[in-house]
């Protein structure tokens, strides 16, 4: 996977904004970052990191003031490379007399298919993404929710080899938030190549590959989430009274507190350890599956904090 | 040049603005009111050129900024489809937005004259492309504006232009002692935009307002897709 082509491949991107009275603000400096095929990556970081200035620079929305980037291996502009990427904005509008279906039609004739067609793919995207009825109504009834559903959906209308998100679970309810995930990894499952921007920690350490931290528009480390194996933690409400057990029977927990740890493969096995919790007596107030080494590690990069 | 799936969607989202109802039930109305009266060649003059102009200004307002204001333009130009093709739709629909409604004010002023016992001349039936052309060249005009102005400062740049060349054409002459210069300042009005064809209707041999006005409309459409292509295209966060 390594060896294929990058999706995305951006080098040394730079971009200042001239504020009103004479003043500059450099969004991005000097950021280079590869996605490729099959790979999820996040991007965190503070408020006015640079995430987005540097997705729609990936987009070529904007225009670097220094740096390059190519979606696979080509200039992102050509026709036939925009064929390929979907895109989904944070907080997206919509023509507000338009229905969420007329919407979805306009773009998939754009992408090429046939009216017909467009129309038939438009009804089975709004129905994945959970908003086949709210669809039927003008996009300016739509609460942020529906829009990012809506949003969402545009961007996954063609098929595209590469997605970029920009805080695609905001404004979702937790149903939302699930289903988003698992998107996430039926697009990982079929090889495109996924840039998220997302504040919810907990779901990018579930979803993503690798997390690049940003701040001032400077790319401070690049996390590989997966190098490490995972860890479960799991909430006791009788840690005391299990802990011999626990030690015999799954040898490669530590109990913590109250907190028994346990490093995962991944979050496949844990209904499996759950069981084995269950038949050693355990009785399990809560489980996590990472998370808080992300968070730890967030604050500790990004924030500076020991 | 033109994306017809643009087109289809700019002009269906133009013909559900209450603004533009609004301002076409009145140009209706006030054509059904010319027509009553025997004069259905009145339909695109004195009332009902200024409906037809105010609907113009109401089609071209904001026909490019509010969807890159609200970044669906965005998401549109990231499609395979160049930003000349999208700028040729949205004028394209709001072009099919205008015929629409200046056919059915044409089509009620006609079947009032008809209903009041009046004649239709030939020459009525002129009228409809013609006047359709002209305002279509005024919406091309608003749509290059567009392309570098905000909002709908558009159509407010053209009002405010027009009154002030007006303004000027008439007082500066004397004012600076050379009255002569008014019927120069007076030709030279009729090459500042496109020029009213209805004439056209009535005498045969003025195909030249015609031909200029088409003219307008390709290089207003190209100086919009020049400066359109100048853009950055990043939304700000709302």
């Amino acid at each position: 996977m390594t060896g294929a082509l990058p999706a995305l491949e951006a080098a040394g991107l730079r971009k200042v904004y001239r504020a009103r009275g004479g003043g500059q603000v450099v969004a991005v400096d000097g950021l280079s970052f590869a996605v490729r095929p099959g790979e999820v990556v996040g991007l965190l970081g503070p408020n006015g990191a640079g995430k987005t200035t540097a997705m729609q620079l990936a987009l070529a929305l904007l225009e670097p003031d220094a740096g390059e980037v190519r979606l696979f291996g080509r200039d992102p502009e050509l026709l036939e490379v925009r064929r390929r990427v979907g895109y989904a904005p944070d907080a997206p509008l919509f023509p507000r007399r338009l229905t969420g279906l007329q919407i979805l039609a306009l773009h998939g004739e754009l992408l090429g298919f046939r009216r017909v067609a467009a129309r038939d793919r438009a009804e089975r995207f709004a129905e994945q993404v959970g908003v086949a009825e709210p669809a039927r109504r003008p996009a300016g009834t739509y609460s942020r929710g529906q829009a990012q559903r809506l949003g969402l959906a545009l961007a996954l209308l063609g098929d595209p080899d590469l997605v970029l998100l920009d805080e695609p679970t905001a404004g979702l309810d937790p149903a939302g938030v699930a289903a988003m995930r698992e998107l996430l990894v039926s697009l990982r499952g079929r090889g495109a190549a996924v840039l998220l921007n997302s504040h919810l920690l907990s779901e990018v350490e579930r979803v993503c590959d690798r997390v690049l931290f940003i701040k001032e528009g400077r790319l401070l480390r690049t996390h590989d989430v997966r190098a490490g194996g995972r860890r479960a933690e799991v909430r006791l409400a009788n840690a005391v009274q299990v802990s011999a057990r626990l030690a015999e029977k799954i040898p490669g927990g530590a109990l913590e507190g109250d907190r028994f740890r346990v490093p995962v493969a991944s979050e496949d096995v844990v209904p499996a350890l759950v069981r084995e919790l269950v038949a050693s007596g355990a009785e399990i107030l809560e489980v996590r599956l990472g998370g808080a080494e992300l968070e730890q590690l967030y604050l500790q990069i990004v924030e500076g904090r020991a | 040049m033109i994306s017809w799936p643009v087109a289809r969607a700019a002009a269906r989202e133009k013909l559900r603005s209450p603004a533009i109802l609004v301002v076409g039930a009145c140009f209706v109305s006030a054509a059904a009111l010319g027509g009553r009266a025997g004069a259905p060649g009145d339909t695109f003059g004195g009332f009902g050129v200024a409906f037809l102009l105010v609907l113009t200004l109401a089609l071209g307002a904001g026909l490019l900024s509010d969807e890159l204001d609200s970044g669906h333009a965005q998401l549109v130009l990231l499609r395979p489809l160049t930003r000349a093709a999208w700028l040729g739709g949205r004028l394209a629909g709001a072009g099919v937005a205008l015929a629409a409604v200046t056919a059915a004010a044409w089509a009620a002023a006609a079947v009032a004259s008809l209903g009041s016992g009046h004649a239709l001349p030939l020459s009525a039936l002129a009228l409809l492309p013609l006047a359709v052309l002209w305002a279509f060249a005024w919406l091309s005009v608003l749509t290059a504006l567009g392309a570098i102005l905000p909002g709908w400062t558009n159509a407010g740049a053209l009002v405010v232009a027009a009154i002030a060349w007006a303004t000027l054409r008439t007082t500066l002459p004397a004012l600076l002692g050379h009255p002569e210069w008014a019927a120069a300042a007076a030709e030279l009005s009729k090459y500042l935009g496109p020029q009213d064809p209805l004439g056209l209707a009535f005498d045969r041999h003025a195909l030249g307002p015609a031909l200029y006005d088409a003219c307008w409309v390709f290089f207003a459409w190209l100086v919009a897709a020049l400066l359109f292509n100048r853009r950055e295209l990043a939304r700000r966060r709302p």
